[in-house]
């Protein structure tokens, strides 16, 4: 804000020019299948750069009516609140575990959980589907929160643990002296501590599971409706010529998280810091 | 001090990381290591019994063309990828340094791709690059060039992909370059300045050097997420034309899903999981020397 009693230089102005074309390009891609989801098939194969001429709902009925982006879209949602609430339960706790108690436990199990980031999920997932079909899990709702929890576990030690370090010890000694259980004290003094953390982790794991494609077009429950994703690719094939319900689709897939980030922004970006200092 | 930190250590029980390391253990651990048994069986997907074939797969792997154009595909796209991502990524991150008004809001907007689903930004694409009504033609036809047909023709659509991940991932790596900016002490560029150092040797000199962690980070990141792109390529060519775009990733999943060849799918996978390994393993080592050197 001080910047604005700035004077101007012409370089100055040059830069931010440059910056305001490259902007209006990279949004530009955005802007087109936003608009799209309100123009009907016509204008958007006619004019595809174009304003709608009238704002057109017509779209947004008739994937409610008609498609099962509603539930898919419900299937999204549940799977990331269920998803992210069970990481947030586990894995910080482990993390502290880990932190904590240092030893061949801490030297052992760091460098476990950290090796599943270099692992790529196609490289394990047909060993994993046939497991979960064994354990009778495949073909649930419980499968891709299961696999969701395990793969956030990697992750997540690596951006706990960095936090949890920056922790006083001190803080936990007294809270044993006065007779708190390690659990107790973990969930009642650390755990508030490590909200920053904890909201990164949720945003990153949030947008990656509402996001996700291929596993849970494998592992959901057959022949109905899976995620947003999911369905989204379906509408190929299914309306082969239809872009207006195909960016009136990806709209309902794009906005929650657009709108997630526009409030939660400083998070994503710490989150991105934290995961890029050892990875 | 010494005995306080110990018994906060033997307080701190091992149950409450038990939840996690059991599903870490049991659903990417173990399917890892299975894979190493699966790509040595001939199992259908479907079948109860997993006849044990030995290596036959990977002697296999190695005379089939279609493997080896897939793996040249995933090295391509990946390679290519990181540097051009890169070269973007530092040039929008030394961009914004230098602007002086609305910084954070071009640095959302560069990001902001970032947030879309590979799918949701494969077809967005695929509508762009449209042949008979997507911007980029109805734009050449306009100035009088004949139109491409940039996901069709097999000399170009794997660029095209390429160009539509850059657009996607640049936002990314801008934010850890501009952290890696911000993180050279202010006064090494003052005093440069008052030493009447020329930009371009400034920025040799001081800057690059000074980015050389963050550059090692992004570069590998850009690299291992090149080698795992596999949404944008369902949406926007499904490995077409042809197998022009085919990459490891896809190549497992049509052998294993659709073909219902799955053991030899997880032996292709296992070669993706060694091409991570030797980049991370690369990685690591390139690191340690930096850091020895700084």
């Amino acid at each position: 804000m001080a910047a604005t009693a700035k004077k101007w230089k012409p370089g100055d102005c040059v830069i931010f020019i440059i910056a305001c074309i490259l902007a209006l390009a990279f949004f530009f891609p955005m802007f087109f299948s936003l608009i799209s989801a309100f123009k009907t098939n016509g204008e958007i194969l006619k004019n595809p750069i174009g304003l709608p001429q009238k704002i057109n709902f017509a779209n947004f009925v008739y994937l409610w009516n008609k498609t099962s982006i509603p539930r898919a879209t419900l299937n999204s949602a549940l799977l990331t609140i269920v998803s992210c609430l069970l990481i947030i339960l586990f894995v910080p706790m482990s993390s502290y575990v880990i932190e904590r108690r240092g030893g061949k436990f801490s030297s052992f199990f760091y460098p476990f959980f950290l090796a599943g980031m270099m692992i790529p999920f196609q490289a394990y997932m047909i060993p994993l589907f046939k497991e979960l079909r064994v354990i009778g899990l495949f073909g649930t709702m419980a499968a891709p929160v299961i696999i969701y929890i395990s793969g956030a576990s990697s992750f997540g030690t690596l951006l706990y643990c960095s936090f949890i370090r920056g922790v006083p010890k001190e803080i936990e000694e007294s809270a044993a002296i006065d007779g708190s259980s390690p659990f107790m004290t973990f969930w009642q003094i650390v755990f508030p501590l490590l909200k920053p953390c904890t909201a990164s982790m949720l945003i990153l794991q949030g947008v990656g599971i509402w996001n996700d494609f291929l596993m849970p077009m494998m592992v959901m429950p057959p022949n109905q409706p899976k995620t947003i994703n999911v369905e989204i690719f379906s509408f190929i094939g299914e309306f082969q010529v239809r872009y207006d319900v195909l960016f009136c689709g990806t709209f309902v897939a794009i906005a929650p998280v657009i709108l997630m980030f526009i409030f939660l922004q400083k998070y994503f970006v710490s989150g991105i810091m934290a995961g890029s200092v050892k990875s | 001090m010494a005995i306080k930190q110990q018994s906060l250590s033997r307080r701190v029980p091992v149950w409450m990381a038990l939840p996690s390391i059991t599903l870490f253990s049991l659903f990417v651990i173990l399917p890892a290591f299975l894979s190493i048994y699966f790509s040595l069986t001939s199992w259908d997907g479907l079948s109860p019994v997993m006849k044990f074939i030995g290596l036959q797969y990977y002697i296999d792997i190695a005379h089939d063309s279609r493997f080896w154009n897939a793996f040249r595909n995933s090295i391509l796209l990946a390679v290519v990828l990181a540097v051009v991502e890169n070269i973007v990524a530092l040039a929008l991150a030394l961009l914004l340094d230098k602007v002086i008004k609305a910084k954070t809001l071009f640095r959302s907007i560069f990001y902001l791709p970032n947030l879309l689903s590979g799918i949701v930004t494969g077809y967005i694409w695929v509508a762009l690059m449209n042949y008979s009504f997507g911007i980029f033609n109805v734009l050449l036809t306009h100035i009088g060039m004949t139109p491409v047909d940039w996901l069709g023709n097999p000399k170009i659509a794997l660029w095209s992909i390429v160009f539509v991940m850059v657009w996607k991932g640049a936002g990314y790596y801008m934010i850890i370059y501009i952290a890696g900016l911000n993180s050279i002490p202010q006064d090494i560029l003052e005093a440069a300045d008052i030493d009447g150092v020329r930009p371009v040797r400034k920025f040799f000199s001081i800057i690059v050097p000074m980015l050389v962690g963050s550059f090692t980070i992004n570069f590998t990141l850009s690299l291992i997420n090149g080698l795992k792109v596999f949404d944008q390529i369902v949406a926007m060519t499904s490995g077409g034309p042809g197998f022009a775009t085919e990459t490891l990733t896809y190549q497992i999943y049509t052998v294993a899903f659709s073909d219902g060849r799955q053991g030899y799918g997880t032996a292709v996978a296992m070669t993706l999981f060694l091409l991570t390994l030797v980049i991370s393993i690369v990685e690591t080592k390139l690191t340690r020397r930096f850091e020895v050197e700084a």
